[in-house]
């Protein structure tokens, strides 16, 4: 019995560790495992001050609608442009009924040191001038450390990489909602846009129900 | 020389994590002389050997074991333990076990590369696609190779008994 016991007892704690490292077998890489230890969904959204592209202060708690939210960097050599070129579709699925009285958009930039208002000011045209109810934003007095800190909560991995300086990071979609709570989190890699758009709509549905 | 090795996914995944075993190794043959472990024993010092390998092969694990000094220390304590033991158990366990943990480790080894090579996602925040994909590739001829010589020792070993 005791020969089979301590090759068993090692297994069990073996399988245990992996389990406890992967978040119960979800989480393997570190950017689920960030976003999954941030917490259960429907979260509370944390608080920030953001300024958008027009200069104008805001929280995204002011808002009292639904709120996609993406971070993303200006100087990112591709998958920032291309998760934004998805929002881009994702926007033009919704019309003026819906955007912006019930659904907003915000882009938020965590690149504090390159990216300044004017920078995103101009990004932001790149995407066509009717785009009322899509915010390009930076963090609003914070250091890199405290929105590092707001990130982390938020659910989202950054690294930025000694030797090239790209930033590797996590490009999840927060669907906050009305009550500043995340009801949803999109994963733009795997996730179509017309399964996003779907999904949205069936929050906003609820919503009026 | 650390920092050399952790600055490709290849360098990492394929030459520290190797060397650091293939050391272990080395001790372990010295090792081996002095010391008899008890086949419960070496069932049991298998399993935490295979346990390290899917550990240390998690992109979690990678990315933390690059940006976090203890961490990366830990990986080398460990590979260096793993590769001690394997030696000295493989030498006195069954040729039945031997077999089993060979092939397992070659079918992860290829299972491993082909999810690194498969997956247009970054997998590890440290590195970038292309290394992953290139790693993948080199786990995939690694995981064969051995799988070439768990036949080879299956076949040598089957015609002794």
């Amino acid at each position: 019995m005791k020969k089979i016991l301590i090759p068993l007892c090692a297994l069990a704690i073996c399988i245990a560790v992996i389990w406890k490292w992967t978040l119960g077998f979800s989480s393997f890489t570190i950017f689920s495992y960030t976003l999954n230890a941030a917490g259960n969904i429907p979260r509370t959204f944390p608080d920030i001050a953001l300024i958008n592209q027009d200069g104008k202060v805001f929280h995204l708690t002011d808002k009292h609608n639904y709120v996609l939210v993406n971070f993303v960097y200006l100087d990112c050599p591709s998958v920032c442009h291309k998760v934004n070129n998805q929002i881009e579709q994702i926007y033009h699925q919704f019309d003026s009924r819906t955007v912006p009285s019930k659904l907003e958009f915000v882009t938020v930039s965590f690149d504090l040191e390159h990216d300044g208002i004017n920078k995103i000011k101009k990004y932001r045209t790149y995407f066509g001038k009717n785009i009322d109810g899509w915010n390009f934003a930076l963090p609003y007095n914070y250091t890199q450390s405290n929105f590092n800190s707001f990130l982390h909560n938020v659910g989202i991995w950054k690294y930025s990489v000694p030797e090239t300086g790209i930033i590797n990071h996590s490009i999840y979609l927060f669907l906050i909602g009305p009550d500043g709570k995340i009801v949803k989190v999109f994963d733009p890699a795997r996730e179509s846009n017309n399964t996003i758009a779907q999904q949205i709509n069936s929050c906003l549905t609820k919503e009026a129900i | 020389m650390n920092e050399w090795f952790s600055e490709t996914m290849l360098r990492h995944q394929l030459l520290q994590l190797p060397a650091m075993l293939a050391l272990g190794i080395f001790a372990g043959f010295w090792f081996s002389k002095y010391f008899h472990i008890s086949f419960t024993v070496g069932i049991t010092l298998l399993i935490f050997i295979m346990f390290s390998f899917i550990f240390w092969m998690l992109p979690h694990s990678i990315d933390l074991a690059v940006i976090n000094t203890s961490f990366n220390r830990a990986m080398h304590v460990n590979m260096l333990l793993a590769g001690l033991f394997m030696i000295p158990i493989l030498q006195s366990t069954l040729f039945e076990v031997k077999i089993i943990f060979l092939g397992m480790l070659s079918s992860m080894l290829i299972a491993t590369g082909i999810t690194l090579t498969v997956y247009d996602l970054l997998l590890c925040s440290s590195y970038n696609i292309a290394q992953q994909k290139e790693t993948g590739s080199r786990f995939i001829i690694a995981g064969i190779i051995l799988y070439a010589g768990t036949i080879f020792t299956f076949i040598r070993g089957s015609g002794k008994q």
